[in-house]
């Protein structure tokens, strides 16, 4: 059972891997950081980032209630999997974790447009989002 | 041991017990009106604070892990202060699970607890909490956030009223959307229950929940008290203003006249 600070250094392991987070997009608190932030500051970083994964997890074309609608219960997780943005120099993969209690947290790995590999990114984002809540 | 804090100040540190104790790595509780902050080796392991729910709290509401299974841990463990390790040994939850639920539960208390106004602070050193060794946090990053965080709640909506009053749904306005998550909170709020109540009633961090109504607010969804305002001062106006009388023509007609004659 792996950690944030496992899974982050896992996440480093990515090909052009530069920088790492574990973020809560309800609030913008960055729970655990690794490597560099595009803007010198992690802080800073995750308080953007939160507010670009908000927009996604609560706008209802991205995130259209499944379940009943009020009834409590958590459903069928998150009903965004990640987001991808593509800068002229980068790649950013923010991939939503699911937890067993209500909480509003995504993985964002920050990658290098040279090494990066987005697609390989994408499929390890969701491996170490599952493993973060693994028993 | 008991220090009085100094007066907050919005610019200096948060709390200057806490930074004082940080850099001479202290082990203890920092205990204050508003919660309690518990440090090792000057780092911060673990919060509490009356107004936010605990990890009891944010873990079982959800009903991902059962109250029975939270009351084992802390019967077989507590003593050993090492509940947190019982509940990922046993499969409770998940290791990553723990961390990220007790990570924003120390934010969360933290905010509350190092909020302005919170009373004198008393350091008890060597005490220890029970929940065990999870992670820790460096002090100056929980002063850092929690300053951040009261800035993020003015820059969604100034109007810390809304902090503390029950909170009163409003109708959404025809094409608004009220997103699942925002429903969720809408529902429960009868019009009795305040940010607090809800975040209890919802297993989500008292702060998330302040954060979530200022946004409701913001985007009128929910009704943003006004600072009470003073009561008029009812003085009843005399029967000759209020009931409305036929203008007594003879005396208009002297009062011209006498105009009239004076010119």
């Amino acid at each position: 059972m792996p950690g944030i600070d496992e899974c982050l250094l896992e996440a480093m392991a990515l090909p052009g891997a530069r920088g790492a987070a574990l973020v809560d997009w309800s609030s913008g608190l960055a729970l655990g950081t690794i490597g560099e932030s595009p803007v010198g500051d992690h802080e800073t970083t995750a308080a953007e980032t939160a507010e670009l994964a908000r927009a996604a997890a609560e706008y209802e074309s991205f995130a259209r209630a499944e379940a009943g609608p009020g009834d409590g219960a958590v459903s069928g997780g998150p009903p965004v999997e990640d987001l991808i943005v593509t800068t002229r120099s980068g790649f950013h993969v923010l991939r939503f974790v699911e937890t067993s209690f209500d909480s509003s947290v995504f993985l964002h790995v920050w990658l290098d447009r040279a090494d990066g590999n987005l697609a390989l990114a994408r499929l390890r984002l969701r491996a170490l989002a599952e493993g973060l809540v693994l028993r | 041991m008991t220090v009085p804090a100094t007066a907050p100040n919005a610019f200096a540190a948060v709390s200057p017990l806490l930074t004082r104790l940080a850099a001479e790595r202290a082990t203890g509780a920092l205990l204050r009106d508003r919660g309690t902050l518990f440090l090792e080796d000057g780092r911060i392991v673990h919060a509490e604070s009356p107004a936010t729910p605990g990890l009891d709290v944010l873990l079982t509401t959800g009903g991902g892990l059962a109250p029975e299974r939270w009351r084992e841990a802390v019967d077989r463990a507590g003593a050993r202060r090492q509940v947190a390790r019982f509940l990922v040994d046993s499969g409770g939850l998940a290791g990553g699970e723990l961390e990220i639920c007790h990570i924003a539960a120390i934010f969360d208390a933290a905010f509350f607890a190092l909020s302005p106004g919170s009373g004198p602070s008393r350091f008890r050193r060597g005490a220890t909490h029970w929940i065990g060794s999870v992670r820790s946090v460096p002090a100056a990053a929980v002063e850092r956030e929690t300053r951040r965080r009261r800035e993020l709640l003015d820059a969604v909506w100034p109007y810390p009223l809304l902090d503390t009053a029950p909170v009163v749904p409003r109708a959404a306005a025809p094409g608004q959307t009220v997103t699942a998550r925002q429903r969720m909170l809408l529902d429960r709020a009868d019009g009795v229950r305040t940010p607090a109540d809800l975040a209890w009633v919802l297993g989500r961090p008292a702060f998330h929940t302040l954060l979530d109504v200022r946004r409701l607010a913001a985007a009128g969804l929910v009704e943003t008290p006004h600072s009470p305002a003073p009561p008029p001062v009812e003085v009843p106006l005399p029967d000759w203003m209020t009931q409305a009388q036929s203008p007594d023509v003879a005396l208009l007609r002297r009062l011209r006249d006498a105009l009239e004659a004076s010119l």
